[in-house]
C-alpha cells in the first residue's frame, strides 16, 4: 500500500509529523506536549489534569469561551486529554481550516493566562468528574490496578485523587505549565489531506521562536501490594488482573501481543469462548495490551454478579495458565487478519492514524511504515511466540477486585 | 459516491452507499423490530435474540462463527433499539462475498434450547452491568413515564424477571413474525461490489419465506409526554453523584422539524459549547448538564442529561428549565446559529467519511423511511436552516414546561413525589 509519511524535527526540538491521507477531506492534528501526569508531584495528584483544564481557560488575549467559539464555528472538533506521559490537545476538521485552528491552538500552548479566576470553576470541573468516576465500576477496578501494579508513579491516576486536586494552588499550576509544557519532548502529528510543505511553514511559524527549556526526570519507586479488594455496593463483582509484558518498543512486543490476542482479544479468544460462550458467566470478558514507554501490562477485565464472580476469576487464571505451549496455528492465523484488517481500517479515519504516528514516535523515535507494521505481524510463527511464553510466562499478577465481597485470590500465580 | 437499490422477489430491500476511493466495506442486515414490537409477556427478547443469532445455525456452530469474522479480519458486532435490531461486519473489501453470506446465514439461527438457557445468564449479567452504572435506570424509567401507554416505554433489555420468565419457544415464534424478509434491509457503505453484494443476496436471503409484517405506527393511539410534568425518585445511596434524566416531547422521525430539533438542541445542551455547557459544566457546578434531540417512527423528544451533587439538584433543574424558557421567549441569535451550522457541519463530515460510521445513518434510514440522504444532503438541510426554523421549533415543541423527570442517586426521597426504591 503505498503510504506518504513525513516528519521532520525543529530546531528547539519539536518532532513534526504528517501522513497525507489523499482519500480524505478531513485534516487531524495532536499536539502531544510532555506535561503528563508522572510529573504531577507528592500530593499533587491531579496537577497536570488542572493545569490542561486550565491551559484551555484564555490564551493569547482570547477567553475560553471565545477559544471554544473560534474552534467549534470553525467547524473543529476538538478534545484535551491529560495521560501518564503527555498533555494532549488534538482537533480534526475539514481540510481548509487547518489555518483557522493552529494560530489558537499555539495559544493555548505558548501563551496561556492562567488566569486567577479561573481557577476554582477548573478546579470544580475536575472534582465533578472525580466524582463522576467513583460511580463507575469499571473504570475504578482498572485504576486501582495500574496504581498498584505500575511502579510509582506511572500507575497513579492521570484525573488525579481529590484530595490532592483540593489543595492546589495557582502558583503550582503555573510552574507546572511553565516546567513541562515545553518544545523539547512535544510531537505534533498532522494526518489527513495535509500539504506538508505548508503544515511544516505554519508549524515553524508559530513554534520555531519557541525557546523554553528545563523538564524534570522521575524516578522509578514502589509498585504496590499483589492484591486488593475495594468494597462497593454493587450488584457485579469487577475483577482485573495484570502482569508485565515488554512495551511496545521491544520486538517481542508482537510476540507478546499476539499472545494475548489469542487469550482475550476477538469473539474466538479463549476468555470469550469459555468464559462467557460456553459458561454464561458474565458479559464483559477481555485480557488486553497496555503499554507505556519503558514498561506495559497485559490486562484481564471481566464483571460478573458476586455469586458466580469466585468461579469466573478461577477460570479466568486457569486459561491464562494454559496459554504456554498450547497455542494453535489457526489461532496465531486469526490475530494476524484482525491485526491486518484494524491496521488497514485506521487509514479511514484522520484522527486515528494521527494519534498512531505519535504514539509510534514516542515509543520508538521513528514512524514504522504500514507494509513494515504488517510484516511484522506477518513474520509471526507459533514456536515464536511460544519460545516467548517459554522465557516469558504470565507470573506475579496483581489482582484487583471491585464489589460487595472479597475473592479467594491465589498468593502466587505462576505456571 | 453513488447510491444503489436492488428488491428481491421476497420483499428483501438491498441499499448501497458505494465510495470506490473508500479502504473497507461495511456490511448489516437492519431488521425493522426493537422493544417497541414487543408484547408485554416478550419484553426483552428483541435484544435477547439478537445474542442467540450469535449461537449458531443448523450448520455454524457459535465458535465457527466467531472463528470466521476473526479469520476475515471484521469488526462485527449487532445492536438493538427500540425500533431496531442490526447485525453488521466491517471488513476489507475482499472479504465483502463471505462477511454478506455469513451475517445471511446467521439470520436464520437454530434457536437451540441449551445455548438459550447459557445465553440468558448472559444477558442477566448484561441487566446487571447497567444496573450498576449510571444513570442508575433512571433513562429506562424516565422514559417508561413519558411514554405511558405508548410502544416505545418498553426499555430495551427488560428486566431480571421479564428474562428469567422467556420460554424458548416465544423467541421462536417472534423470530418467524419478525425476520421475515419484507421486514429486513441489507445496507452497504464503503468500497461495495453492489453487483456482488446483490448476488450474495440472492443466494443466501432468496429462499427465505416472506410473511405481512404490521404496521408498526401508532395512529391516533396513546400520546407520549402527557398533559402534566412527573418527577420520580430512584434511592441509590451507594452512588456518589446525583443523576436526573429529563424527557419532554419533540418532533418524530417523519417530521421535517427534526433538523432544526436538532441544532436547537446542539446550540442549548450540547456537551460543549452550548448554553447550558457555559452555564453548568464550565462553572464546575456539574458533572454533566446536555440535551439531545431523539426521532422514533412516530415520535419524538428532547432528552435531558444531568450529573451532579444530590444537595444541588433541585437547583441544577430549575435553572435548566430557565435556560429552556429564555430561549423560547428570545430566541437564539444569526450567530449562535452560524456557530452551531459549522460545528454540526464539520462533525457530520468527519462522520461521514468512515464507511462503518456511515453503514448507522444508511441503515436505519432506509428501514424508517424508505429514503437515502447523502452526507451533501444534510450538509444542506442544515446549510439552509434560519432562526425562523428554530423558533418553530420552541414554539412546537417547547422544552420548558411539561416533561418528566426521574433522579436516581443518593438523594433521600421526598415524601411529596413519587418515590420508588432502587430494584435490586
Amino acid at each position: 500500500m503505498k503510504q506518504s509519511l513525513f516528519s521532520t524535527t525543529l530546531d528547539n526540538g519539536i518532532v513534526l509529523l504528517g501522513e497525507d491521507l489523499p482519500g480524505l477531506e478531513s485534516v487531524a492534528i495532536a499536539f502531544h506536549t510532555p506535561a503528563g501526569a508522572i510529573h504531577d508531584g507528592p500530593g499533587r495528584c491531579g496537577l497536570a489534569t488542572l493545569s490542561g483544564e486550565m491551559m484551555l481557560r484564555g490564551a493569547g488575549g482570547r477567553s475560553s469561551r471565545q477559544i471554544v467559539e473560534k474552534l467549534e464555528g470553525s467547524g473543529v472538533q476538538w478534545a484535551q486529554s491529560v495521560s501518564t506521559s503527555h498533555a494532549s490537545f488534538a482537533g480534526a476538521m475539514v481540510a481548509k481550516q487547518l489555518a483557522v485552528a493552529l494560530p489558537i491552538y499555539a495559544d493555548i500552548l505558548r501563551r496561556p493566562d492562567l488566569p486567577d479566576d479561573e481557577l476554582e470553576p477548573a478546579r470544580q470541573m475536575v472534582l465533578q468528574n472525580l466524582a463522576g468516576t467513583e460511580d463507575d465500576p469499571a473504570h475504578r477496578v482498572m485504576s486501582t490496578l495500574r496504581q498498584l501494579h505500575y511502579p510509582h508513579p506511572w500507575g497513579m491516576p492521570s484525573e488525579g485523587i481529590t484530595v490532592d486536586v483540593e489543595g492546589i494552588g495557582l502558583d503550582s499550576v503555573r510552574e507546572f505549565v511553565a516546567a513541562n509544557v515545553r518544545p523539547q519532548g512535544t510531537i505534533i502529528a498532522v494526518a489527513g489531506r495535509i500539504d506538508w510543505d505548508d503544515v511544516v511553514r505554519r508549524i515553524e511559524t508559530l513554534f520555531g521562536d519557541w525557546t523554553i527549556g528545563g523538564g524534570a526526570t522521575v524516578t522509578a519507586g514502589n509498585r504496590g501490594p499483589r492484591s486488593r479488594h475495594v468494597p462497593h455496593d454493587s450488584q457485579q463483582t469487577h475483577i482485573a488482573l495484570a502482569w508485565s509484558v515488554p512495551p511496545y518498543r521491544r520486538d517481542e512486543s508482537y510476540e507478546a501481543s499476539a499472545a494475548l490476542s489469542v487469550l482475550g482479544g476477538g469473539s474466538s479468544s479463549r476468555l470469550f469462548s469459555e468464559v462467557r460462550e460456553r459458561r454464561g458467566l458474565c458479559y464483559s470478558v477481555s485480557a488486553g495490551y497496555h503499554t507505556l514507554r519503558d514498561a506495559a501490562t497485559a490486562v484481564c477485565y471481566s464483571g460478573t454478579s458476586a455469586a458466580r464472580a469466585q468461579e469466573t476469576l478461577d477460570v479466568m487464571l486457569a486459561e491464562i495458565q494454559r496459554l504456554p505451549g498450547t497455542i494453535e496455528p489457526a489461532e496465531l492465523d486469526l490475530v494476524k487478519a484482525r491485526a491486518k484488517s484494524a491496521l488497514v481500517m485506521q487509514q479511514e479515519s484522520s484522527a486515528a492514524r494521527a494519534g498512531w504516528i505519535a504514539k509510534q514516535w514516542y515509543h520508538l523515535g521513528s514512524v514504522r511504515s504500514l507494509a513494515e507494521e504488517l510484516a511484522r505481524y506477518d513474520s509471526l510463527t507459533v514456536a515464536s511466540v511460544e519460545a516467548w511464553l517459554a522465557a516469558n510466562p504470565p507470573t506475579g499478577l496483581t489482582v484487583v477486585s471491585l464489589g460487595r465481597e472479597p475473592l479467594e485470590v491465589p498468593d502466587e500465580v505462576s505456571v | 459516491m453513488k447510491f444503489r437499490y436492488e428488491r428481491l422477489p421476497n420483499g428483501l430491500e438491498i441499499v448501497a452507499e458505494v465510495t470506490d476511493s473508500a479502504l473497507s466495506t461495511s456490511v448489516g442486515f437492519f431488521v425493522k423490530t426493537g422493544s417497541r414490537d414487543e408484547s408485554d409477556a416478550e419484553w426483552g427478547l428483541s435484544h435477547f435474540l439478537e445474542h442467540m443469532v450469535f449461537k449458531g445455525t443448523a450448520e455454524l456452530s457459535a465458535d465457527e462463527i466467531n472463528r470466521r469474522f476473526d479469520g476475515m479480519g471484521a469488526s462485527a458486532n449487532a445492536f438493538t433499539s427500540e425500533e431496531d435490531t442490526a447485525y453488521h461486519a466491517a471488513v476489507l473489501p475482499d472479504q465483502q462475498d463471505e462477511a454478506t453470506a455469513l451475517l445471511a446465514r446467521m439470520m436464520r439461527p437454530a434457536l437451540r434450547d441449551d445455548d438459550f438457557a447459557t445465553e440468558k445468564l448472559v444477558i442477566l449479567e448484561e441487566i446487571r452491568m447497567y444496573d450498576d452504572q449510571p444513570p442508575f435506570g433512571a433513562d429506562d424509567r424516565c422514559r417508561a413515564t413519558f411514554f405511558g401507554r405508548h410502544p416505545l416505554a418498553r426499555s430495551v433489555l427488560g428486566t431480571v424477571e421479564s428474562i428469567q420468565a422467556l420460554p424458548v419457544e416465544a423467541m421462536r415464534d417472534y423470530h418467524r413474525r419478525r425476520y421475515s424478509p419484507s421486514n429486513i434491509i441489507l445496507a452497504a457503505t464503503g468500497a461495495v461490489d453492489f453487483q456482488g453484494l446483490v448476488e450474495s443476496a440472492r443466494r443466501w436471503c432468496g429462499d427465505w419465506e416472506p410473511l405481512a409484517v404490521p404496521e408498526r405506527r401508532v395512529a391516533g393511539g396513546p400520546r407520549p409526554g402527557g398533559n402534566a410534568s412527573t418527577l420520580e425518585i430512584v434511592h441509590r445511596p451507594a452512588s456518589t453523584l446525583e443523576y436526573a434524566v429529563r424527557m419532554s416531547a419533540g418532533p418524530a422521525g417523519d417530521d421535517d422539524d427534526r433538523f432544526a430539533a436538532k441544532l436547537l438542541s446542539a446550540i442549548l445542551g450540547d456537551t460543549s459549547g452550548s448554553r447550558l455547557y457555559w452555564d453548568l459544566v464550565d462553572t464546575g457546578e456539574v458533572e454533566q448538564a446536555s440535551c439531545h434531540h431523539q426521532d422514533f417512527l412516530d415520535a419524538g423528544m428532547f432528552a435531558t442529561q444531568v450529573a451532579c451533587d444530590a444537595e444541588d439538584v433541585t437547583d441544577v433543574l430549575a435553572r435548566i428549565e430557565e435556560v429552556y424558557r429564555k430561549a423560547a421567549d428570545e430566541g437564539i441569535d444569526e450567530p449562535e446559529l452560524e456557530h452551531n451550522r459549522n460545528k454540526l457541519a464539520g462533525r457530520w463530515v468527519l462522520l461521514g467519511e468512515r464507511p462503518r460510521r456511515r453503514l448507522f445513518d444508511v441503515g436505519p434510514e432506509w428501514a424508517h423511511s424508505g429514503s437515502y440522504r447523502s452526507v451533501a444532503d444534510d450538509l444542506r438541510t442544515i446549510e439552509n436552516l434560519s432562526v425562523d426554523d428554530v423558533r418553530r421549533v420552541l414554539s412546537r415543541w417547547p422544552l420548558h414546561g411539561t416533561a418528566a423527570t426521574v433522579l436516581a442517586g443518593p438523594r433521600p426521597q421526598d415524601p411529596s413525589v413519587n418515590g420508588v426504591s432502587a430494584a435490586q
